[in-house]
Formats: structure tokens, sequence, C-alpha cells
């Protein structure tokens, strides 16, 4: 008896840590990491209307930031993959979580309302989808861009802006889940559109007892590439 | 056929324990990767600045609420409270903090007062203007002014999740407006130092 109580408690033992091992190294199930929390913000969108964090709460939101005087290759690279994503958006199947793109300008004092519409026109903004806005306060823009999203900006003696290029994918529950930082390639909107879908699995089979598959996938890091 | 007897209860007893390892499932999302909690130094009702490095080796529950709210902030207190009378003795490793989004009109003494009301071992910390805003920023917090009644004076849209920092000063856990005082003690538990 005692015997094979030694033997039942071995091999619950093999499996349990069988099972993790194999968990870890067959990754059935992927994810995006948590983060941190994506910063809390008022700002006002190229329509003069006011867009908070509290408005996009429940959908997958992407932010990308520019000005528009950039006539930087990067921040023009910059639009455009965020244009390859909106026109590849109505056609992703992310059940019934909307999603909406966000271009945060951080040249509030040129880039008013009107300019930002006429910009928004000019790269093919569809205004479903993709707005553009910015905060007037420069200081309160910093916390949100600079300390929020942590991405660098700077403000150069020549009037121009020193900036550095980044998407950041939030989820509906305000956390950051995918920061992409490097120069803009034409693969990051492949990338950027590929774990969309990553997220909004996540988001719709997470239920139930699947949730605790989707709960260990953060436990042992099985993220996506 | 005793042994075949015995296969199946060795059988049932490895069921058993398979499901009694199901992992503990949190009523708000957690936080995997450690990251530090937004460090603060604010103004308390005790008269003293208080700063979230204060209370490390203690669980921190933080909210940004203020007195004059009529609704979110007294239901979400309300069970926090709950949830400290069902700790009971272990709801001396929790800390409560509520950060307020009124600056203004939220004195240190009138913060005293509210949140004692809840609970005496609850915090009210404020700040400059300045202060509180990059505060919520960097906490996902957002929080604006809007016209109330006469009684009332203006009133404040704001968030209102509930963040539980770890005894580490990382982030953990963000629960949702309406989580229970049982869901919210149940979470403190389980993460309990």
């Amino acid at each position: 008896m005692k015997r094979l109580l030694l033997y039942g408690f071995y091999t619950l033992m093999i499996v349990v840590v069988g099972g993790a091992f194999a968990f870890k190294v067959f990754q059935p199930v992927q994810v995006l990491p948590r983060v941190r929390l994506a910063p809390g913000f008022s700002m006002i969108n190229e329509n003069g209307e006011r867009l908070t964090n509290e408005d996009l709460r429940g959908q997958f939101t992407l932010y990308s930031f520019t000005y528009t005087r950039c006539d930087d290759p990067t921040c023009l690279a910059l639009d455009e993959t965020m244009l390859v994503i909106q026109d590849q958006l109505a056609a992703l199947d992310l059940g019934d979580i909307p999603v909406s793109m966000v271009t945060i300008t951080v040249d509030p004092e040129y880039d008013t309302p009107e300019i930002l519409l006429a910009h928004a026109e000019s790269v093919g903004a569809d205004p479903d989808y993709w707005q553009f806005a910015t905060i007037a306060d420069p200081s309160l823009l910093k916390y949100v861009v600079g300390g929020g999203f942590e991405t660098y900006y700077e403000h150069m003696d020549d009037g121009r802006i020193r900036l550095d290029p980044a998407f950041v994918l939030v989820d509906g529950w305000g956390i950051i889940r995918g920061e992409y930082r490097y120069q803009t390639l034409s693969s990051d909107s492949d990338r950027i559109i590929r774990h969309m879908g990553v997220l909004a699995e996540e988001v719709q089979n997470s239920v139930g007892s699947a949730s605790i598959a989707y709960e260990a996938a953060h436990y042992f890091l099985c993220y996506a590439p | 056929m005793k042994k075949i007897a015995w296969l199946v209860l060795l059988g049932v007893i490895l069921i058993v324990a398979a499901a009694g390892c199901r992992p503990y499932t949190f009523h708000g999302t957690v936080m995997q990767n450690p990251s530090g909690a937004p460090d603060f130094e604010l103004m308390s009702n005790t008269g003293q600045k208080v700063a979230l490095d204060d209370f490390r080796g203690k669980l921190v529950v933080l909210y940004f609420g203020y007195t004059f709210c009529p609704d979110v902030c007294p239901a979400t207190l309300v069970e926090i409270a709950g949830a400290m009378d069902i700790l009971g003795e272990d709801a001396k490793k929790v800390q409560t903090i509520m950060i307020s989004v009124d600056p203004l009109r939220d004195t240190p003494e009138a913060l005293g007062e509210y949140v004692a009301h809840f609970d005496p071992s609850f915090l009210g910390v404020t700040g400059t203007e300045e202060e509180v805003a990059q505060l919520a920023t960097l906490y996902g917090v957002f929080y604006e002014k809007h016209e109330g009644t006469a009684a009332t004076g203006y009133l404040i849209d704001h968030t209102a999740t509930v963040m539980v920092i770890d005894e580490n000063g990382d982030l953990k856990l963000i629960l949702p407006f309406g989580t229970t005082a049982a869901e919210i003690a149940e979470d403190l538990e389980h993460m309990l130092p």
C-alpha cells in the first residue's frame, strides 16, 4: 500500500513537471506580454473632439507618434505602416472586438485640429478607425508620450523634433501588450496584425477553464514572436 | 482483482490531486512582468508625506478618487473596507491608499475624515495639481472636471480601477470597478507576503 502511494506520488510529480515542461517547450497557447499600464489621458482629436483613454476601453488600440511638419522618411513610413494596417483591418477576424488607431502628434503648438484633419485626409486615414490627436499642454503631453508610452522625443533648437519611431498596442483593459520600437520596416504591419490576432484569440478563448491555459502561457512566458 | 481495485483507486486519487493543483484564478488582470509601480511622495491625511516605498513589505491597494465623489468612490471604498474585514489580522499586511484627483478641494484633513469613514487604516493622499496629473497619467488614470449641481460643486469623471502593488513595489493586479469585497479579499489573500 505504502509503495503504491509512493508510486502514485512519483507519477503525479512526473505528470505535473512533464506537463509544465511540455507546455513551455511546445507552447500550445501563445500570448502577448502584459507589459505595463498604458497612460491615462484626455486629448483633442482632428475634429476638435475630446478623446480619452476611457473612450478606448474595451477595444484594441494601436498608437503611433509623429508630427505633421516632419519631413523625415521615418515619419512617412510610420503613416504608411498605419495605412497598411488600416486597410487590412476590415478583413481581419477579431470577433466583435473593435480596433482603433490613434496617432499622437508631439507638436501641439503647430498641429491644431485643422492641421491634423488636413493631414489625416492627405494620408488617407479612415475616420472610422484612425484618429489624430494631441494635448495642448506640453508637460502633460510629455507625461503621456514620454512617461506613459516611453517614447522619446525632444524639441531641437532649429525647430525640428527628434522622435524615436514607435508603435504601441494596447488591449481593452488599458494594458500595453506590444511595443514596436525599431526603425519602421514594411514587416512591422504584418507583425502588428498578427499580434492583434493573438490578442483577439486570448480575449475570445480565455473564459472558464480555458483561461487557465492562457494564464499558464503568461506564466511560462509563451509569447508570440 | 484486488490489485486492479487499488490501481483504480490510485487513478482516482491522481485525478483528484490534479484537480486540486488547478492554479488560482484572480478576479482582476495580473501583470506578469514585474515592473516597478510609479513611485510618489504625497501629503497624507496624517500630516506627513508618504511615499510608495514606505510600504515595502506590504501589499498596497491604490485607488484614485475624491471626497466629493457621489457614487463610484464610496462604492469602491466600501468594498475594499469589506475586504479588510474579511482578511482580519492579515489586513495589517495591506495598506489602502486613496490618491485624490481633486487636490484643490481635498485637503489632508478632509481626506482623513473621508477615508476614516470607511476604514481607519486607510490613507488619503494629495499633492499639487501637477503631481497628481503626472501620477494619474502613469497609472493609466484619466480624470476630468465637469459641472455638477449647486450642492456638489464640480464633479470629476475618473477611471475607477483598483490597483494592487505587491510587497516589492511591483504593480501586480488591476481590479475593475464592481469587484466585490469577497473577491478583493480572495485576491489579496493569495498575494499576501
